[in-house]
């Protein structure tokens, strides 16, 4: 198409300016909605707006608490971020992250009597592994019997509800001495350490930032890495090439599935210290949105995950003063992805000055 | 154990199986047509979830089932109005538009519920739903009557769109047309034919269908707005078009499998067989990865499904 001088034309690399410039367009679109959202219900959205602001970034402790919302948010968006880069759909970080907190819970039973250190060390790697393996039997079924992955890991999410359920109503881990769906609570010894000493950030948080680091190497620096993105570029080629690709779907998937257990692991031992049902509010789901917003760049899940972590908290303090029912939130989050696919179309093109022999 | 085999239980869980199937296929044709065009639509959950909602919201508003059955196929033409806008129009990855999709349609939901009723704290709002049709003579079959001919009308609606999709598909121009796109979409744009103007029809339609599932889980079934009321039908929705290899007849027999193991469920834990309930309430979702895995013979999955169509590719 051309405009007088200027032409747009497709564009073959994304430029990192363009893809802020269309992140910055869905969050003023997504916040459009919103206010007219607000307005519909009643409310002033100028007052509303700033109670979601305070609630989210208002206050040293606010921020403390954004961060303890964001951790297991950077971790499944992490999760998702590796799987997507090898275009492996991965929607199963929520129950990856159930399995993961199965299995935690399962190796504190075992290890109780452990010291401290040694404890939570056997929780962190059993975390890990329960949802390498939850992931990896994903990505077995798509390597082996191409059965598709979004349908599969949305059927496993469903199937670790249940078996959640099972273990804490009729199973051995039933708190005893409570009417709800949960164990007893875990002791002293098994809680992740706080990262400054009074404050809520747990170890977690401090996980979370060494794996954001450790999985942006792993994608630039590793011949896995580069295989990851070939074979989300092009199987076929891949395969070509000599890639192994069944081998590398499901590694990826052990891989994004193990990053997910340890968010479960870390709600579970730093944050609710039960096992229940409600240490993840659609956390896998939101991993998805984290990372598409991020363009599947590790650093920009940190940065994604702490704006919604804040806009969940903000979403609380919205609800305790306004009434405005926090599910707005959630909606509000969805908009934001269904703008930014929009807006991130424009990336597709550039804007070029015609020269004259053209 | 024995109490299972009485002829009223056998019978209530036929007739159960029947009724369970109905969202299920309704849904499932729906994204049968939505796929033949090409398009893989992943927000079926969503869909069926808000279409649920608006079906039951608009009956309570009007007191009007049949302007709630309305206003939840609308809703369901409109979610699928943003998925092919952004698949055919905007050519963003179908995968995460339809995620997208189903978060918003759980946000929208609860948010939309939650305001609209948050003054009937004490009072949970309900509605009078569609009774059972009794078709006469056939009703007074003995056993089959009660099984297949004693149901709401929109069950005799969904088992008479099976061969009615088939017909529109198979046997008209404009069906073929939504098949070619799936297929091989260049052939009907080489022809003058508009690609995309064809797969807003097809998804369109598609959701219309969706809309109706979702209508059937709230004004057919019961008086009550539960968030996620849906609970995952949408997704074996999507199971039964793969299970049922896109076929018009193969989605009903994989629609009844999910719908059987759901009414057999319902009824073992109503007379309380001693089984953990949890596994009887994960069996669909076993099975669901079991017929993936163990699915046979020639696919018949469009060669286009999830691919947007540029004009002037090879």
């Amino acid at each position: 198409m051309i405009f007088g001088r200027f032409k747009i034309e497709p564009r073959l690399e994304p430029k990192l300016s363009w893809q802020i410039v269309s992140i910055l367009l869905a969050v003023m679109m997504s916040a459009i909605v919103c206010a007219i959202m607000l307005n519909s219900a009643g409310v002033d959205v100028g007052k509303a707006f700033y109670l979601i602001f305070e609630g989210a970034f208002g206050t040293w402790k606010a921020v403390i608490k954004t961060l303890v919302k964001a951790t297991p948010l950077i971790l499944t968006g992490l999760a998702v971020t590796v799987a997507f880069r090898a275009k492996i759909w991965n929607i199963g970080a929520e129950g990856q992250l159930f399995a993961g907190a199965i299995t935690s819970y399962w190796a504190y039973t075992m290890f109780q009597g452990a010291p401290s250190f040694i404890l939570i060390v056997m929780v962190i790697l059993s975390a890990s592994i329960g949802g390498a393996l939850y992931g990896g039997l994903a990505g077995y079924l798509k390597a082996k019997f191409s059965v598709n992955e979004v349908l599969s890991t949305v059927m496993l999410n469903y199937i670790i509800r249940y078996v959640l359920s099972f273990l804490l109503i009729s199973g051995p881990w039933r708190d005893p001495s409570s009417f709800y769906q949960q164990s007893s609570r875990i002791i002293q010894a098994a809680k992740y350490p706080m990262l400054f000493g009074i404050s809520r950030l747990h170890m977690g948080f401090a996980i979370a930032l060494v794996l954001a680091l450790v999985v942006y190497l792993f994608l630039t620096r590793t011949s896995l890495g580069y295989e990851i993105r070939s074979i989300g570029f092009n199987p076929k080629a891949s395969r070509f090439k000599g890639i192994n690709v069944d081998r590398t779907i499901i590694i990826v998937m052990m891989i994004s599935g193990g990053i997910a257990g340890l968010a479960g692991a870390g709600e579970l031992f730093g944050v609710h210290y039960r096992l229940k049902p409600d240490i993840s509010h659609g956390f896998g789901f939101l991993g998805i949105i984290i990372a598409m917003l991020a363009a599947l760049h590790p650093f920009g899940v940190i940065l994604a995950a702490t704006l919604f972590g804040g806009l969940v908290n903000g979403g609380i303090r919205l609800q305790v003063f306004t009434g405005i029912p926090t599910a707005m939130i959630s909606s509000i989050q969805a908009i934001i992805l269904l703008f930014f696919l929009t807006a991130a179309v424009l990336t597709r093109f550039e804007i070029r000055r015609v020269k004259a022999n053209e | 154990m024995s109490d299972l085999f009485q002829s009223t239980i056998v019978i209530s869980i036929l007739a159960a199986t029947i009724r369970i199937a109905t969202p299920l296929l309704l849904a499932a044709l729906g994204e049968l047509i939505t796929e033949r065009a090409g398009i893989l639509n992943l927000g079926v959950e969503g869909g069926m979830l808000m279409s649920a909602f608006m079906g039951f919201y608009a009956t309570y508003a009007s007191d009007s089932l049949w302007i709630g059955l309305l206003a939840a196929m609308v809703t369901g033409a409109l979610l699928n109005l943003i998925m092919v806008f952004m698949a055919a129009t905007l050519k963003v990855e179908q995968v995460v538009t339809g995620l997208a999709l189903n978060m918003l349609a759980s946000g929208l939901s609860l948010y939309m519920y939650k305001l609209a009723f948050s003054d009937a704290k004490s009072k949970i709002p309900t509605i009078s739903i569609f009774q059972n049709v009794e078709i006469p003579w056939l009703s007074q079959i003995p056993y089959l009557g009660e099984i297949f001919f004693t149901q709401k009308l929109l069950t005799y609606v969904a088992f008479i769109l099976v061969p009615v999709v088939w017909f529109f598909l198979y046997r008209t121009k404009f069906g073929l047309e939504i098949r070619c796109l799936g297929e091989n979409p260049k052939v009907i744009d080489t022809k003058g034919l508009s690609v995309t103007m064809r797969q807003y029809a097809a998804l369109l339609l598609g959701g219309a269908l969706i809309g109706m599932g979702g209508a059937f889980v709230t004004i057919c079934s019961t008086v009550r707005f539960i968030p996620d009321i849906t609970a995952g039908r949408g997704w074996l929705a999507l199971v039964i078009v793969i299970a049922g290899n896109w076929r018009p007849m193969g989605l009903v027999i994989a629609a009844l499998i999910f719908a059987f193991l759901d009414a057999f469920q319902l009824q073992v834990q109503g007379i309380g067989v001693q089984l953990p309930y949890q596994l009887l309430l994960a069996l669909p979702y076993v099975v669901a990865i079991l017929l993936m895995v163990f699915k046979r013979g020639t696919s018949e999955e469009p060669k286009r499904l999830s691919v947007p169509y540029f004009r002037g590719e090879r």
